[in-house]
């Protein structure tokens, strides 16, 4: 009884690693730009699709790690195209309905024509470690899984270390707080824009990358990570960073329980629920600001 | 169109065309389309009412079609109760649903409205889904009795199991319907919702009740949306967890944007169009043996924002020179 609530909160901790990274890149694309994109999660879907090609040319451990770091580049480019093409010029005349639909459009797209291209069959990332398992005193879990767990971290503590340390990343705090002040110091928000949305998708292509080593990888399997995301963003509060790490794993640790004692039926469920809740308390999420603040 | 044929007359040209239409097209699909085209006019233009007229972003618009269908569906299957009551009931019940979700959307707007309405329609579906007593779960409900006959003295009875005498039923609901969003739009009620949506705070200093509004404004939204779905469960006699899904709201929207947000008739026009456009697409499915309609609805609602925000209707009205943006 107690090892499998141990169990089950070890499987709440991996999953929530990768809840979230994906949800880290939603919350600062929010945070700096406004825009609540709903097709965060099919960029997890193209870098999931990265790694399974990947490691279909190079199997093994370093086609995976590879992939991750493949999945980051080609996710970012194609995140600079779509912040260029679709969001920017919206940005200027924006009401949330604008954004949301584009966003809402750009879903219905990408989900669409990953079906058509890759096809519908799912395909699962093939565990380069050979399912080894790691017995640990009451716990056991796969070494594919902690080192899901472990890539998740290092990539939140390398952007908390971009976003303090280097120039560009304070830039791109300085918009996130004001934009106009930020404008005034010389800061290129233009350039802040594009590399925030680039980044902040990059980080949901690696956490595809991850989630769909944890879960399986098929077209339609972005729409969860997306609502995952916002659930756990809404949860710490839309814009704030460590409000996204803390609800990450919150929601992956009350998943697993809940989906153990409660109903694996509305496992699902359990984040809206979340989120409902949260919302009818605090309407700005967990550590939310007030707008304009 | 020329100015100068008066009002009534383009209103009884319309009606006599759209009851002569089955009469001249005798095809059975054609009907069936035209019904789907009438059950999509009803959600999006409630869902117009809410989001074009308001400005409250609701994302979890096919909950209330679901709704609708699945309390209809279960009065007739499970306690006989015949349709006629049915098809109110179901409105009547999503409109609880609708006042339900108007509470939180008292404090919550933009983004968070957005995802709470998604985290309603999808916790409804997994409920349709899980609650297998009720709903048969992924099965669906089927044997759904159709509309019962209507007798008119002891010569004329009228059955609703073609698709014909259904157009006629669904054409009626929805003339009906839309004269009421007419009306609604057009008194003060509309003007309050607009002002909600351009000014929330605005609206509120110069007194607009904007609690009573929005509550209002989600209630009859959700019933009409309710009452699309249980004349769809007497129609197609089969209600799945499918109705609620995601895909369907973004179905909804995507008419809705295309006809033209905020317009009466936009909604109209984008369900109409998108009805027969995706029908038209089902050859180019079969070539490629995939859902090509969602691509489209992608490039379509993407296309339709950042180059024709007003929809179809806002470009008509902009190539008129009426600069009536908003009719």
């Amino acid at each position: 009884m107690e090892s499998l609530f141990l169990q089950q909160t070890v499987n709440g901790v991996i999953v929530g690693s990768v809840y979230s990274l994906i949800a880290i890149g939603l919350t600062m694309v929010f945070g700096v730009m406004k825009i609540s994109n709903f097709a965060h999660g099919d960029y997890s879907m193209l870098g999931a699709y990265v790694a399974v090609f990947m490691l279909g040319v190079f199997p093994g451990w370093l086609g995976w790690v590879g992939s991750m770091l493949a999945a980051a580049a080609g996710v970012g480019v194609i995140g600079l195209l779509s912040e260029r093409l679709l969001f920017r010029p919206l940005l200027d005349r924006w009401t949330d309905i604008d954004i949301i639909m584009v966003s809402v459009g750009l879903f219905l797209l990408l989900e669409n024509l990953a079906q058509l291209l890759f096809g519908a069959t799912p395909r699962m990332i093939k565990d380069p470690f050979g399912g080894t398992t790691l017995n640990l005193v009451l716990v056991s879990t796969s070494v594919l899984r902690l080192f899901c767990l472990a890539f998740s971290c290092v990539a939140i503590a390398l952007l908390q270390i971009f976003l303090t340390r280097t120039r560009l990343g304070v830039a791109i705090r300085a918009t996130s707080q004001n934009r106009f002040a930020a404008l005034l110091m010389g800061v290129d928000t233009t350039m802040v824009y594009a590399l925030t949305f680039s980044v902040g998708v990059a980080l949901a292509g690696i956490g595809g990358v991850l989630y769909g080593t944890l879960f399986a990888v098929f077209p339609t399997m972005g729409a969860m990570p997306t609502l995952k995301a916002f659930a756990v963003t809404i949860m710490g509060g839309m814009g704030s960073i460590r409000g996204a790490i803390f609800g990450g794993f919150i929601l992956g640790i009350a998943e697993t329980l809940g989906g153990n004692y409660i109903s694996m039926d509305y496992k699902n469920a359990i984040g809206f629920v979340i989120i409902i809740l949260v919302l009818l308390v605090r309407p700005r999420g967990l550590f939310g600001r007030k707008e304009g603040a | 169109m020329n100015p100068r044929v008066p009002i009534w007359l383009k209103w009884a040209l319309g009606a006599a065309a759209l009851i002569a239409l089955p009469l001249v097209v005798r095809d059975r699909y054609f009907l069936h389309l035209l019904v789907t085209a009438g059950i999509f006019v009803l959600l999006a233009s409630s869902w117009n009412l809410l989001a074009g007229y308001a400005g409250q972003l609701n994302l979890g618009h096919a909950a209330f079609y679901g709704i609708g269908a699945y309390t209809s569906a279960i009065l007739a299957t499970k306690l006989g109760i015949t349709p006629w009551l049915g098809l109110f009931a179901g409105g009547f019940v999503s409109a609880l649903f609708g006042l339900m979700l108007g509470v939180p959307s008292l404090r919550l707007s933009g983004p968070y409205l957005a995802i709470t309405t998604i985290g309603f329609s999808e916790i409804l579906r997994l409920v349709a889904m899980n609650w297998v007593q009720l709903t048969r779960g992924s099965l669906g409900l089927y044997g759904i009795p159709p509309f019962t006959p209507i007798r008119l003295g002891s010569w004329l009875e009228i059955q609703f199991r073609s698709e014909i005498s259904c157009y006629y039923l669904l054409l009626v609901l929805v003339c009906a319907s839309l004269v009421i969003f007419r009306r609604l739009i057009r008194s003060e009620f509309g003007l309050s919702l607009e002002s909600l949506r351009e000014d929330e705070i605005g609206a509120a200093s110069i007194g607009v009740n904007i609690s009573g509004y929005k509550l209002a404004v989600f209630t009859i939204s959700a019933f009409f949306a309710g009452l699309a779905g249980a004349f769809f469960a007497h129609y197609q006699r089969l209600v799945s967890p499918d109705t609620l899904s995601l895909g369907e709201t973004f179905t909804i929207l995507t008419m809705t944007m295309l006809g033209g947000l905020g317009t009466l008739l936009g909604p109209v026009v984008g369900a109409v169009l998108l009805t027969f456009l995706s029908e038209g697409l089902r050859f180019l499915e079969d070539m490629v043996k995939l859902d090509v309609r969602m691509i489209i609805y992608g490039v379509l609602l993407i296309v339709t924002i950042l180059f024709m925000r007003g929809g179809i209707v806002g470009l008509l009205n902009s190539l008129r020179g009426t600069g009536r943006a908003k009719d």
